[in-house]
């Protein structure tokens, strides 16, 4: 199919008088890695909210594939084929590794699955296996989520998002807080998920950025202030003046 | 690799069979020492562990604390009583009271689910009370008296009849009957379905990212431990004869509560074993003092500050290992 997988067009949402985001629009390409970037409280994370359902636009409208949808909540968002990590760390903690997984797994299965013990979700299953292998938590997967040092519990945060095989991934700053090493892991694992999902990533890691993404959008005070390649955002005087600090 | 959750709930079956053994070598104590009290006593311990059963299933696994569950157990008391005192057919008393927990847990569950938290516990707990004063101040369910002159009952199962007032059938079948109960919501829990109301209780925030409108999901875990609870009251007019509002009290609601903590919240065979261990206690400490409450009140304290996960919070990760040890070898 062609046309964006992804597209925000107008949207907008105010806190009292606060414009958290204020008419964005964009559109994302199939398979690529679109990156969003901007100062803390941008507005970033409220644009995430918007497009998963989180929270409601005031104005505007997510288009997925060319359909819209206006005022779609979080589990409709998700059947579009939408999936998405949080910021803070928003795991099943009292959970297994592997249950966190398999919850994320199973609306993968067929429905009249829904009502057979969990053993027999084969699909599901295997869908765990190779996401604890992925992400490098296999000898975890019997640890209860909240028992996982931070490191670990970011990377299980991704693989629940993608647990569901979703067609966009949102990711909000997965490397926070994470080591240098673990961080230029995990972006080598973003990149190769590009093979079959399309990423909307937020990210502060400047030097990451530039080398995983297709395209950067800038966000700045709830607006959009550029979009571009990242070589082609870097040399924008107003990104430079607005994010860099200098011009 | 088995699922650690499927292992616990085998482990609850396990301590359901040593349960299910010593009830069989109770009544056969029974029969042989022509008991009548301590045997309906017994029964009466299983009929609110299965009243018991349900709050766990809210509490132990959804994350919700009903303090209104006793409004579905003594309405399903009710309807069975008067549709036995109408047509003395057990299936058909059942039958109604299958009906009447769907529809009364979906009823409340959409008033009581519009809220979390605190303000559930207040709204299941002022429904209940409303529901209790309103059965209490209808003559025509005999109003403070209760629901007298329910017949007794012959279970007809084809093959075979149980009667309501023959102390051992009777226990042996209430046995069955809450244990089947116990089967079918451990079959739930292990279902996808049954692991939504997990994620609900472990962080309801994220459901929904999973693909799942949590607020459907609640609202049937609702309806689902309503139905048990009915299911569990229908029982009550057939051992004693009578449906008193009582039943639907704060006293029957607070009790289950107490029950499923003291017995282990999350392992749903502690629902069951707490009731024993209270009918238990309060029979004993009731034959030395008239304030068993107080004995009651104090253990249940102890039972929170020493052992936080209950009875079966202690015996059932033992049996846990115990299994997990039998599949490796
Ligand atoms: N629910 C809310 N109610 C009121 N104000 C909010 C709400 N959510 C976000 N805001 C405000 O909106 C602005 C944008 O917040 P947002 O979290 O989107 O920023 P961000 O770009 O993700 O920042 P960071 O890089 O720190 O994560 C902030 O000023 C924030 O305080
Ligand atoms: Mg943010």
């Amino acid at each position: 199919m062609s046309g964006p997988v992804l597209e925000a067009r107008e949207l907008s949402i105010r806190f009292g008088g606060l414009r958290a985001v204020d008419n964005v629009s964009f559109a994302v390409e199939r398979n690529l890695v679109t990156t969003v970037i901007g100062p803390n409280g941008a507005g970033k994370s409220t644009l995430f909210n918007l497009i998963s359902g989180l929270a409601r636009p005031q104005h505007g409208t997510v288009f997925i594939e060319g359909k819209p949808y206006r005022n779609a909540q979080p589990h409709q968002m998700q059947k579009a084929g939408l999936a998405r990590s949080f910021q803070i760390t928003n795991l099943f903690f009292d959970l297994p590794v592997a249950e966190n997984l398999r919850l994320a797994a199973q609306v993968l299965e067929p429905k009249r699955l829904w009502t057979m013990p969990v053993s027999a979700s084969r699909r599901a299953a295997e869908v765990v296996e190779q996401l604890l292998e992925r992400f490098g938590l296999q000898d975890k997967a019997g640890y209860l989520a909240g028992a996982l040092s931070h490191g670990e519990q970011r990377r299980l945060e991704i693989a629940v998002a993608l647990a569901c095989r979703p067609k966009i991934l949102l990711l909000d700053e997965p490397t926070q807080g994470m080591s240098h090493g673990d961080t230029e892991h995990t972006a080598g694992l973003i990149r190769s998920l590009t093979s079959d999902v399309t990423v909307l990533l937020i990210e502060h890691d400047i030097g990451l950025v530039m080398s995983i993404s297709d395209q950067v959008i800038v966000m700045h005070q709830g607006q959009k202030l550029a979009e571009g390649k990242p070589a082609e955002v870097r040399a924008n005087p107003a990104v430079q003046t607005a994010y860099f600090g200098h011009a | 690799m088995r699922d650690a959750l499927t292992n616990s709930m085998r482990a609850s079956h396990v301590l359901a069979l040593v349960l299910l053994a010593a009830g069989l070598m109770f009544a056969a104590f029974g029969a042989v020492t022509n008991d009548t009290f301590y045997l309906r006593l017994a029964t009466e311990a299983l009929i609110f562990g299965g009243l018991a059963l349900a709050v766990d299933i809210l509490l132990g696994y959804t994350g919700l604390l009903s303090l209104g569950q006793a409004m579905f157990f003594g309405l399903g008391a009710y309807v069975a009583a008067v549709v036995l005192i109408a047509i003395p057919s057990f299936w058909l008393a059942f039958g109604a009271a299958l009906v009447a927990g769907i529809l009364t847990g979906l009823i409340g569950g959409f008033i009581a689910n519009r809220v979390r938290g605190v303000y559930f516990a207040l709204i299941t707990f002022g429904m209940a009370q409303v529901v209790a004063k309103v059965i209490y101040n209808t003559r025509s369910l005999g109003a403070s008296d209760g629901l007298i002159g329910v017949p007794i009952v012959k279970i007809n199962f084809g093959l075979f009849a149980v009667s309501s007032d023959n102390p051992v059938g009777f226990f042996l079948f209430t046995m069955a009957y809450v244990g089947a109960l116990y089967l079918i919501a451990a079959y739930i829990l292990d279902t996808p379905f049954g692991r939504l109301l997990i994620a609900l209780k472990a962080n309801e925030r994220r459901v929904p990212f999973l693909g799942y409108h949590a607020t459907s999901a609640r609202l049937a875990a609702y309806v689902l431990a309503a139905t048990i609870a009915s299911l569990s009251g229908a029982l009550y007019p057939m051992l004693r004869g009578f449906a008193s509002p009582e039943l639907l009290f704060f006293a029957t609601s607070g009790n289950a509560v107490i029950t499923v903590i003291t017995g282990g919240a999350g392992t749903l065979i502690g629902a069951i074993y707490g009731s024993v261990l209270l009918t238990v206690i309060k029979s004993y400490v009731g034959s030395w003092t008239e304030h068993h409450l107080i004995v009651i009140g104090i253990l249940f304290m102890l039972v929170v500050i020493f052992l936080p996960n209950g009875l079966m919070g202690v015996v059932r990760p033992w049996v846990e290992k115990l299994l997990a040890r039998k599949t490796r070898s």
